[in-house]
Order: structure tokens, then C-alpha cells, then sequence
């Protein structure tokens, strides 16, 4: 298998992308051809096969997620990255709460909803499919095939772009499988010219990053990247978001387009937060939380949750962090009912019968058809009135 | 290879254990707690299938269904048997937990996998006169993606947990035994 | 590094590493016969009534290569080909059952995705606790073939109007040349290494009652299902004692 180098731009009209920019041209990248499908016999063409099963049972999935509209919307937004690869993309949005997002040669595209709920705008999430789509283009999977096959690690391939079970997993086999550093380089330099092209802010490339790193670190701060399913195939390089930054010097300012995307998402909060406090890693939540408080329109319920992690962390001084961020939460108009329960609950542990009965009845009115609905009304029968 | 796992599959294939038939009636569960199950179960009496103070049980096999049973576990001890890695708050029961924090305790037993979960209902219930919960969920298992419903139980006395932790396919087999999950609840007797 | 040890992994896993017992017996001293365990039935089912409409769910196989390190890899193109090889072979079988034969396809897999599922996690808990080691036997099902889908099966058998539908799993794997060559390396050593393993099941469920109504366990150290022979040599196995109508 031939390395795909980075081809001279200039004369040469390109596929779907003819008329390449001066700044593209500097550096150096024209994307290929559209990728043909390889015979059945060849490693490739075993490995497309291989794929396609995978897809198959990725579209039978409860974990995927059958939203048209959120499809659509990350559809377009591939193409529009994609250029002229679009055709061959397929989006899968995959319900997991951790940050990952992958691509396999037969273009099958994975979004995990951990990833779409930490990314702020659009130049984030155009960032880290741009440097999906780099590595298909060139081909690198296929590269780390034929290193793996010399080592006898291929079968945990499978995993990394199936729809692998538990997360724990991914993040073993994902490190056996391992995109090399000067892939990654790549990568990141196609991805930032992709969403660069497709009129994005680079250097919101390197905040995604940052903003995992410092998530990441929450955990272990000497080997950030340890059991995250996206730095075991992306190993993590302490030079990336330098590097980056530098590419994004060089190209045009673009847009972040915070608004279309938090449109698509934020309709998702609510259920992908659960998801990420069910991950029973409440310091790491706390990071991403402390992030989100500032996100337009998604405030109110990030600072619900912030309190939820506190109040279930149930550190020294949490249930205090909780409540005064209840609330805060309590007073707008787009307030989950649950804040009230919040406060409920923390009043009747410290004895304050009065401010729980008033808070716990507050959330029964709002909302009486909650599925724990019955045990806070047991909870209010036995406050001695 | 994982370690863990193959230690575990050469103590099962070592015969270090065995699956006990539970016959129907009385069944008494470490030193306080007692149940009156209507049909016989299986007892997958393995050191790898259950944590200190806590049997394995099932119908159909563990591939299907399973019911794991706390019978007074101690405050510091855990509700999983398995290790949590790095970073999570580890799966242990306290003495002084509220019951709210008991159900986010079990529901983090249940997703510690990776599996999705969604509360059905949370509502009080007693175990032998114990105020404690009754939990409605559902879950989406992360190994091979089967639909899953469950119940789960729980209370305290003198500072010690009894639970009943039940989960089957969604379709067929949460329905044939819900009520049989829910009469062996109402049948436990705690010392 | 600490993993997760899931008991529902390796309560999926066991008819796997089940067998090893039974390959490490065979796998040096060069080809063994086919050993297939012993097809069951269950309790008030000895036949399929003649005239019964059967549908066949699409094979679900796949084929690996086992490597140096005994980390099995998997090879879509064996696995196509094994598929090819299988269901011919099913399809010339089934014309002897003297039943009307459909087939299902992989549209109708997409619909059925849940009970498939449901059904992949029945056939993994008969072939642990039915058809596997005797440890792990449940007392409750005093050694019957006893286990339903009951109503779950009732989309399948609403498209189809079939009466049964067969389910067919088949995994296997096969030495790297360097693989053998340790193996034999080994074997002089007087360890033996395995060779690869063949195992499945052909599931037949009853698509009135949801009754798994007979279960075969196939496992074998030889057959290579890359070969159109072969492959038959193994779907005969696995259908030995397939309760054809009287």
C-alpha cells in the first residue's frame, strides 16, 4: 500500500475542489480522488467488508440515535467539510457519554453524543470531523492495518470503529490500534484546512482540544489521556494545540457558529447530561459543567446539573455548592422542576421541615408525572407538619 | 488478555463453584435476612458472581436475566464486583446514605458498563417494614445492545443494606417474572 | 491494566472458552473427526409436522485468523465466503426436511433487530448452561430443552407466515502459518497450542409458541468453511438429528 502524500495544489484541477485557495495551496494540500471501493480479496477490500458488517449492525442499534432532524443537520455539516468526499460519508450519531467520534475507510462516520454535548459551536465539532475525515483521506487507518498485522493486534481494530461495547473497551483496544504522531499531525492540519475552507475558525481547534485536556487531567493529571476512548486512538501530543494554533495563524478568520449547532443540541441536554452524571465521575462532570454554565441557552441546565453532581458527589461542602446554585436555577423561567427537589431534599437532610415541604410540594405541582413522583410525595407525608 | 476475566473463566472452568437449585418456600440469606420465593431459581454460587453479603441468582441463565440479592451489607462494603477504575466514586454503601443516594448508587451499579438507563419509577416501598424504594428502569446492555427491563429494592436496618436488584430482556422475560420479583420483596424478612 | 470484568461478558463468553477444554484434547494430533454435541429437543417435540413452512434468518457467521499471539483477527472475505458456502449447503439440506422452505433477508434482519438480539442472548445462555459444561447446568431446568421468546417472535412470524424460523451461528478460526509452525514447535515441547476452534449453533424456534424446539451445538477442530466441502461437512454435523417430519 502506497503512502498517500501531501500533493502540490496548484495547476492541477482537483476533484470537486478546483480553484484552491493561495493559503491551501501554502500549505500544501490537495485532497484525492474520491476513494474507490477496493477489491474483496485485498486487505482493504477485506477491511471495507469488514466495515460494512459493522455498519449494518450499528443501523440495527438501540444505542443509535434515529433523530432525522439532528442526522440531517451533522449530515450537511460533514458534507460541507467532506467537499467532494461527501457522498461517501454516512453520519451515525451514537448515543455514549463519552467524547469520541471516529471514521472508518468505508466512510462510516460514529458521533458519540458525549462529543456533541462538549463542543460549543460548530468551528468545534467542523475541528474534530475535518480531522476524522484527514485520516480517511489518507488513508492512515489502512497505514496502522498494516503495522498492527506485524504485531498481531488487528482483531482489537474491529472494536475502535464498531460500535464496541463498554467504553473500558474501546480505550484498550483503541490504544493497540493508535493513529502515529506524524499521522495525527496530518490529521489536524487537513482538518483545519477542511473546516477552514468550509469557512470555520481555526483556532477553535485548538480550544476543543484544551477543553478536553483539562477534563481529562481532572482524573489524572501525570496520563490525562488514560481510558478515553478518543486519546486511545488520538494519543495525545503536548505540542497539538501549539501546533494548531499556529496552522490557524495562517489561515482566514472564520466563523464559530455557536447558534445552528446549539439549536440541534441543546434539545438533547437534558437526556446527554444524565448520561454523563451516570458515568459516576463527578470531578471530571464538574469541569465540563463549570464549561456549560456559560453556554447560551443552555445555562439554566447545566447549573441544574452542576448542583445535581454536587449534591450526589456528596463531598464536604457540596450540598452547600448544590443548593446555592438551586437556587440561582429556581428563579428563571426555563427551570427544571428538579431544582426544586434539590432543595427539597438537602432541607430535609439538614432537618429544615418547613423550606422541604415548601420545595417538594413546589416540585410535585410542577411536575406531578415525574417518575419519582411517588417517592417524593412519601417524602412529604412524613414531614411532621 | 484480561487478566481479571481469565482468572474468573479458569476458576469457572476449575469447577471452583457450582449453580445451586434454590427450591421454592423459605429461603434464608446470610444471617438476617430471609425470602419466600413461589418457584425454584438458580444460585450461581461463584466467588466471581456476587460481592461480600450478595448472591447471584437467575432463571434463564445469566445471558438472560439475574437477580442479585443484598442481604446486610455493611457500611464501606460494595454493592459491585467489580473493580471501578480510575477516577470513579467506587460503588459502596454507607450507613448513614439516604435512600435517594441508595437509588443513584444502583443505578451507577447498573451503568458501570457503559449500559444506558432511564428511571420507569421511583416510589416508596418497605421491606419488612423498612422505609426504603422500589425502582422501575430500563437499560440498553452495552455488550450486545439487548433492551433490558429491571426492578430494584431496597432498604436498611441497623445500618446495613437489603436489596433486590433484577433485570431481564424488556420483551418476554422482564414480564414473566416481574411478579414473582415483586412477591418475593414483599416476603422478605430482615432480622 | 485492570479491566472491567463483566459477568454478562463472560456469561457471552463462556460457550466460547467452554471449549477449550474440549480443543486442547484434539488440537496437536493432526485432524480430528467433527464432534458435534448431541442435538436436544424440547420436552413434547420430536418433529417438525409435515407441511410446516420454515423460514431461514440469514447465517451469522464469522471467520478469524488466529495469529502468532493467539489474538484472533477477524477476515471479511473468509467470512463472505463462508456465508456463501453455508447457506448453499442450508438450502440443499433444508430441500430434504420435506418442509416449505422461505428465507429471510437482511431488509427483514434490520426490522427484527431486537429479537434477534433477544434470541442471540437465549441461544448464548442454552449453549452456557444447556449444551455446555455440566457446572454451569441450571437444576431449574432439570436438564430440558426449555427455553421461549413467547410472543416476541410474533413480527417474524406475522411477514413470514412461517411456522419456525432456523437460526444458524457459526464462529471459527484458523492458524497463520506461523501459528502452526509454534504449534508444532510446541508440541514437541509437550504443550499443546490450539489450532483454531469451530463452533455454532442451529437454533429452531417455534414462531406459534416462541419454544426453542431444538438446539444444536456444533463444535469441531477441523472443516474449513472457506471450503465448499468443508463447509457442507460442518452444516451435516450441525444438523445431524434435525427433527425432519416423520
Amino acid at each position: 500500500m502506497q503512502r498517500r502524500e501531501f500533493v502540490l495544489g496548484g495547476a492541477a484541477c482537483c476533484a470537486g475542489l478546483c480553484g484552491t485557495p493561495a493559503w491551501a495551496q501554502a500549505l500544501q494540500f490537495t485532497p484525492p480522488e474520491r476513494l474507490a471501493r477496493p477489491a474483496l480479496s485485498t486487505d482493504e477490500g477485506g477491511l471495507w467488508a469488514m466495515m460494512e458488517r459493522e455498519e449494518r449492525k450499528l443501523r440495527r442499534s438501540p444505542l443509535l440515535v434515529k433523530d432525522p432532524k439532528l442526522t440531517a443537520y451533522l449530515q450537511d455539516l460533514v458534507c460541507r467539510i467532506g467537499g467532494a468526499h461527501c457522498p461517501d460519508i454516512r453520519v451515525y450519531p451514537v448515543r455514549s457519554a463519552a467524547f469520541n467520534a471516529s471514521m472508518a475507510p468505508n466512510g462510516m462516520m460514529q458521533i458519540w453524543t458525549g462529543l456533541l454535548l462538549r463542543v460549543d459551536n460548530e468551528a468545534q465539532l467542523a475541528a474534530v470531523l475535518g480531522h476524522e475525515i484527514g485520516h480517511y483521506l489518507q488513508r492512515h487507518t489502512q497505514q496502522r492495518l498494516q503495522d498492527l498485522k506485524s504485531r498481531s493486534a488487528f482483531a482489537q481494530f474491529i472494536g475502535v470503529f464498531g460500535l464496541a461495547g463498554a467504553v473500558g473497551q474501546i480505550a484498550v483496544m483503541g490504544s493497540a490500534f493508535a493513529y502515529a504522531r506524524d499521522q495525527e499531525r496530518e490529521a489536524d492540519q487537513i482538518g483545519a484546512i477542511l473546516m477552514s475552507q468550509a469557512g470555520y475558525d481555526v483556532a477553535e481547534s485548538a480550544t476543543v482540544w484544551r477543553n478536553l485536556i483539562t477534563e481529562a487531567k481532572t482524573r489524572d493529571a501525570e496520563n490525562p489521556g488514560a481510558n478515553s476512548p478518543m486519546f486511545a486512538t488520538h494519543p495525545l501530543a503536548p505540542e497539538r494545540e501549539d501546533a494548531l494554533s499556529k496552522i490557524a495563524k495562517q489561515l482566514p478568520e472564520g466563523r464559530k457558529a455557536d447558534a445552528p449547532l446549539l439549536a440541534h443540541t441543546n434539545t438533547f441536554l437534558d437526556e446527554w447530561l444524565g448520561d454523563e452524571l451516570r458515568r459516576n465521575q463527578y470531578n471530571e462532570s464538574l469541569v465540563l459543567l463549570n464549561r456549560l454554565v456559560d453556554r447560551p441557552g443552555a445555562g439554566t441546565l447545566a447549573q441544574f446539573y452542576r448542583a445535581e453532581a454536587h449534591r450526589l458527589r456528596n463531598e464536604p461542602s457540596d450540598a452547600d455548592r448544590a443548593l446555592s446554585d438551586y437556587r440561582e436555577v429556581v428563579q428563571h423561567r426555563d427551570s427544571p422542576p428538579a431544582a426544586h427537589r434539590g432543595i427539597g431534599l438537602i432541607a430535609r437532610d439538614r432537618g429544615q421541615n418547613t423550606q422541604a415541604r415548601q420545595s417538594l410540594s413546589r416540585y410535585l405541582e410542577l411536575a406531578p408525572d415525574a417518575p419519582d413522583a411517588g417517592f417524593i410525595q412519601s417524602y412529604l407525608a412524613e414531614l411532621p407538619s | 488478555m484480561k487478566t481479571r476475566l481469565l482468572c474468573a473463566l479458569v476458576c469457572v472452568l476449575c469447577a471452583c463453584g457450582t449453580v445451586r437449585k434454590v427450591e421454592p418456600g423459605a429461603v434464608k440469606l446470610g444471617e438476617r435476612m430471609t425470602v419466600d420465593i413461589p418457584k425454584a431459581w438458580n444460585h450461581f454460587d461463584f466467588p466471581v458472581a456476587a460481592p461480600a453479603q450478595a448472591q447471584l441468582w437467575t432463571t434463564e441463565g445469566l445471558a438472560i436475566d439475574s437477580l442479585t440479592i443484598y442481604y446486610g451489607l455493611r457500611d464501606s462494603q460494595t454493592l459491585s464486583n467489580q473493580t471501578p477504575q480510575g477516577g470513579k466514586k467506587p460503588l459502596v454503601f454507607k450507613s448513614n446514605m439516604k435512600n435517594e443516594e441508595i437509588a443513584a448508587t444502583i443505578e451507577g451499579l447498573l451503568t458501570q458498563d457503559g449500559s444506558t438507563f432511564k428511571t420507569i419509577k421511583f416510589e416508596p416501598a418497605n421491606l419488612d417494614g423498612r422505609r426504603g424504594f422500589k425502582l422501575e428502569f430500563e437499560k440498553i446492555r452495552a455488550e450486545d445492545h439487548v433492551q433490558l427491563r429491571g426492578l430494584a429494592y431496597a432498604a436498611t436496618d441497623k445500618g446495613e443494606l437489603f436489596a433486590l436488584v433484577y433485570q431481564a430482556p424488556r420483551l418476554t422475560f422482564y414480564p414473566r417474572q416481574k411478579a414473582q420479583i415483586e412477591a418475593i420483596a414483599a416476603s422478605v424478612k430482615i432480622r | 491494566m485492570k479491566h472491567f470484568f463483566s459477568r454478562i461478558f463472560l456469561a457471552l463468553l463462556l460457550p466460547f472458552f467452554s471449549l477449550f477444554a474440549h480443543a486442547q484434547q484434539a488440537s496437536t494430533s493432526g485432524p480430528a473427526p467433527a464432534v458435534s454435541a448431541p442435538a436436544h429437543l424440547a420436552p413434547g417435540f420430536s418433529a417438525l409436522p409435515r407441511g410446516a413452512k420454515l423460514t431461514m434468518m440469514p447465517v451469522d457467521v464469522e471467520l478469524f485468523l488466529l495469529t502468532m499471539g493467539g489474538v484472533p483477527e477477524p477476515r471479511a472475505d473468509w467470512t463472505l465466503a463462508a456465508r456463501n458456502h453455508l447457506t448453499h449447503h442450508l438450502r440443499e439440506s433444508a430441500k430434504s426436511f420435506d418442509v416449505r422452505i422461505s428465507e429471510a433477508d437482511e431488509a427483514d434482519a434490520d426490522e427484527w433487530s431486537e429479537i434477534n438480539t433477544l434470541h442471540a442472548a437465549v441461544a448464548s445462555a442454552i449453549a452456557s448452561h444447556h449444551t455446555g459444561m455440566s457446572t454451569l447446568r441450571l437444576p431449574t431446568k432439570e436438564g430440558k430443552l426449555d427455553w421461549s421468546l413467547a410472543e416476541a417472535v410474533a413480527p417474524i412470524r406475522e411477514k413470514t407466515q412461517a411456522d419456525y424460523a432456523l437460526f444458524v451461528w457459526v464462529r471459527d478460526s484458523y492458524a497463520s502459518d506461523e501459528r502452526k509452525a509454534a504449534m508444532v514447535m510446541m508440541a514437541m515441547l509437550g504443550v499443546g497450542l490450539i489450532g483454531g476452534i469451530q463452533q455454532g449453533y442451529a437454533s429452531l424456534v417455534d414462531l406459534n409458541t416462541g419454544q426453542v424446539v431444538w438446539f444444536s451445538r456444533l463444535i469441531s477442530a477441523t472443516g474449513d468453511l472457506r471450503e465448499r466441502e468443508a463447509a457442507g461437512k460442518s452444516v451435516s454435523s450441525l444438523l445431524s438429528g434435525f427433527p425432519v417430519p416423520r
